[in-house]
Formats: C-alpha cells, sequence, structure tokens
C-alpha cells in the first residue's frame, strides 16, 4: 500500500500569505505603502476610540477586579501598609488626594518654563502602551487639536517623547525609554557638550553615546535637548538626569545610566509641543 | 468560507480585539498585559488545520498591527506561521481531547512571541529582543493556557466545520468527521 499523500495545499496558502506580509512590512517599511497604513492605523483608532471608552466604562469594574486577583500579593502588602498607616490616612479623603494629584500635573502644565514661547496643548494619557514590545502612551488629542507627527511631548518634569501616529482625536507617542528612541542632548556648562540619549526599553534607565571617558559627570547633572538645526526636539527641555557613570580600563567612551526627568511611569497629563523641526 | 461562516468569524475577531484594547491593556503582570490576539491562530490552527490556522492568522494579525506600534505587516506574518505551524503539529492528534489547546496555546504562545521578537529585530528594530522577552512569553503563555478552551468555544462556533487541508490524503474523511 502506498503512503499516505500529503497535499500541497497550505505550503501554497501558507508561502502566499508570508509572501503577502513581507510584502507589507517591506512596503510599509520603505514608505511607499506607509502612507495607506498610517491611514488605515489613523481611522481605526478614530474608529475604536468609542467603542474602547463605551466597554471601558462598562468592564473597567471587571478589569480592576482581574488586575486586583493577579496582583493579589501586591495589594495584601499594600493593604497592610495602609493598615499601618490608617491614623494618617484616616483624615484624608482619597479621592481628594487623586483629584489633588492631577491638579499638580495639571497645574505643572502650565508652568513649563521650559517651552518657552512654544505653544502646547495638554493632553490625558489614555492607555499605557499598546505592545510589550514598544514603550508607548496614547493620549487623547489628535489632528483635530494641531497635532501632528514627531511633535514632541513633555509633561511631569520634562521630556516625555515623540508623537508617532496620530488620528482625527487620538495619538500614540513613543516614550523616550523605547528602545527606538534617540534624543539630542546637550549637558555641562554652556554652551555645554553634546550626547545622544538613547531608550533600552520600557521602565529601564536611558544610556548615553558620544560622551568622551573620563568626562566629569556628577550624579544628577540634568541633560537637556540640544536643539541644534535639524534636532527632533526644540531646544532646552530638561531630558534626563546622571544616575551613575564609570569608564571602562580601555573605553573610549563613558558609560553614562541616566533617569528620565519625567516621571513616565505614573503619568496622567502630557502637552504636545506644536512645533515640528522645521518650525 | 460561507458569508455566514465569514460573519461569524469576524465577530469573534471583534470581540477579541474589544476584550484586548478594553481589558487586557489594564491587567498588567509584571509590567506585561495578556495578549488573547495570539490565541486566534492557536484554536484556528487546532479546528480548521494548517491553511485555515494560516488564513485566520494572517488576517487577524493585520487587525492586531492596526493597533500596535511595531511594524505594520508583522503580528500577520507571524500569525500566519504559528497557524500553519500549530494545523501542522496537531493533525495527528485527538483535536477533541480537551488538553489539547491549553497545551498547544502554552507552547505556541511562547514561540510568538519569540519570533515575533526575533522577527521584529531582524527587520530593523532591534529593541524589540531589548524588552523582558522570558516575561513577556511566561505571561502570554500561561494567560492563553488558561483562556484557550473558551477561546476553543467561541472559534468553533465562528468557523463552520473543520478543515481536512494538510491532512494526509487518506486520513481526510477522519479528520472532517471530528
Amino acid at each position: 500500500m502506498a503512503p499516505p499523500r500529503r497535499s500541497r495545499r497550505p505550503r501554497t496558502t501558507l508561502l502566499l500569505l508570508v509572501l503577502a506580509a513581507v510584502t507589507i512590512i517591506t512596503l510599509d517599511a520603505r514608505g511607499g505603502l506607509h502612507v495607506v497604513t498610517s491611514g488605515v492605523r489613523s481611522v481605526a483608532a478614530d474608529a475604536f476610540s468609542p467603542v474602547r471608552s463605551g466597554v471601558n466604562a462598562i468592564v473597567e469594574p471587571i478589569g480592576s477586579f482581574l488586575a486586583g486577583a493577579v496582583h493579589y500579593g501586591a495589594v495584601r502588602e499594600q493593604n497592610q501598609k495602609y493598615l499601618a498607616e490608617i491614623d494618617q490616612l484616616k483624615m484624608q479623603d482619597r479621592s481628594a488626594a487623586d483629584q489633588a494629584e492631577s491638579l499638580r500635573q495639571l497645574s505643572a502644565l502650565l508652568h513649563l518654563t521650559y517651552l518657552g514661547n512654544l505653544q502646547s496643548v495638554p493632553a490625558q494619557v489614555t492607555n499605557f502602551g499598546t505592545s510589550d514590545f514598544a514603550a508607548t502612551i496614547d493620549i487623547n488629542v489628535g489632528r483635530s487639536d494641531g497635532v501632528q507627527l514627531s511633535m514632541p511631548v513633555v509633561g511631569n518634569g520634562g521630556l516625555v517623547g515623540q508623537v508617532v501616529e496620530v488620528s482625527h482625536h487620538t495619538a500614540t507617542v513613543r516614550l523616550i525609554t523605547d528602545g527606538q528612541s534617540a534624543v539630542g542632548t546637550r549637558y555641562g556648562p554652556p554652551p555645554g557638550s553634546l550626547a545622544v540619549l538613547n531608550g533600552t526599553g520600557s521602565g529601564k534607565p536611558l544610556s548615553a553615546d558620544l560622551v568622551p571617558a573620563n568626562t566629569p559627570l556628577a550624579v544628577g547633572q540634568v541633560f537637556i535637548t540640544s536643539g541644534l538645526q535639524g534636532a527632533l526636539f526644540p531646544a532646552g527641555i530638561p531630558v534626563a538626569r546622571v544616575v551613575a557613570s564609570r569608564t571602562g580600563d580601555t573605553a573610549s567612551q563613558e558609560s553614562v545610566i541616566l533617569q528620565p526627568e519625567a516621571d513616565l511611569p505614573h503619568l496622567r497629563y502630557v502637552s504636545v509641543v506644536l512645533w515640528g523641526p522645521s518650525g | 468560507m460561507t458569508r455566514g461562516e465569514l460573519a461569524r468569524i469576524s465577530l469573534v475577531v471583534l470581540l477579541f480585539v474589544v476584550v484586548q484594547e478594553t481589558v487586557m491593556l489594564d491587567i498588567r503582570i509584571g509590567g506585561v498585559h495578556p495578549d488573547i490576539m495570539v490565541l486566534l491562530p492557536i484554536v484556528a490552527g487546532i479546528i480548521g488545520g494548517p491553511s485555515r490556522g494560516a488564513g485566520i492568522g494572517f488576517s487577524t494579525g493585520l487587525v492586531s498591527d492596526l493597533f500596535l506600534p511595531t511594524p505594520f505587516g508583522l503580528s500577520a506574518l507571524v500569525g500566519c506561521l504559528i497557524g500553519f505551524g500549530v494545523g501542522m503539529a496537531t493533525i495527528a492528534l485527538d483535536r477533541t481531547a480537551w488538553w489539547l489547546a491549553p497545551l498547544a496555546a502554552l507552547g505556541a504562545s511562547a514561540l510568538y512571541e519569540v519570533t515575533y521578537g526575533a522577527l521584529g529585530s531582524v527587520l530593523g528594530q532591534p529593541q524589540m529582543l531589548h524588552v523582558a522577552l522570558a516575561r513577556i512569553v511566561v505571561v502570554v503563555s500561561v494567560t492563553n493556557a488558561l483562556l484557550a478552551i473558551p477561546a476553543m468555544r467561541l472559534v468553533k462556533w465562528g468557523m463552520a466545520e473543520a478543515s481536512t487541508e494538510g491532512m494526509p490524503t487518506s486520513d481526510a474523511g477522519v479528520g472532517a468527521a471530528r
């Protein structure tokens, strides 16, 4: 009896689908299709935004319950901490404290001295990253508010990131901690030396490029955006401060670890700076 | 695929997207959120075989890509590979066994995340390997294994009948009857 013969159709199907996917990725990366994919993403974000808001309003209690269940250990530990501090906390209204924090962040946005005369649009953070492979946030302003691709985003102490996707009413911001982020900065007494700060992943510190070996850097020294011609960010925005630095025996560069100035894990409100490299 | 089947599977995909973009994004386990979109090609591969698995993986991947900041088409590429792989790997197994979906979801979700990071890195996004990959793999695999059985029921409802494609031609009738 002849051995069973496998159909070739699934492999042909797979080959065609792989080819289609690779073609889409290539065209998108080379720019030919990017306008289309960006447009489709924008339409999807606009269409899904009200659905997300509506469903969130219904299922948020369920999500909070599940989040509480999976963080049981941490929640229990936190509860014990709260119990220990109950005397101090009982006089405080927690919702008032929450509002005070929101107010503090909003007030801080109104006094961004480093922006000078640059105009900005305040925005609320609606999502912390849709992918585990990228450090991004979603905000509730978009093209209708004057937001455009590549605009800088600041808040909660310093530079937050850059707009990488924009739809009519929402936008996605790539945080400075994302591995794809690179910010041109200067440090030291004016006019300062130049360095590039690179993201190393969500929740991780930044690393610095172009800092010569044996450069004296004090812990806490702040790096600010350089604003050189063609730079992605206007000059003078605080980006990060030095946590540690050292020079290896044979290294030509100083190894510098920096903490973002903006409190990225606790962002609630940010400002989109209405500024582009040409403007 | 009939119109009815297309409508049903579209509804299932929409439900998965809504749950992913609302409930799942609010759940963070060690800084990582579950990814139930990965489940679709896996269970489609089990139920419908390699061709259906690849097709569903490609189309649901494109839908996922609409909401992700990573390269457009990457989820579609990995989705069709995983759907096809699961379909091929489960051909000779009893697809009605209750443990098959959770086990396949555990292994294939892990493979999906590793492949996703690796291919993203190859395609010019090296930072995609500089993430907490082990944590992502564990969180996504375990949550998908736990959700595999209800996902199987939903996708079974969405897909009218199991495909026999990719199965040995002498076994085709057996697969269809399951």
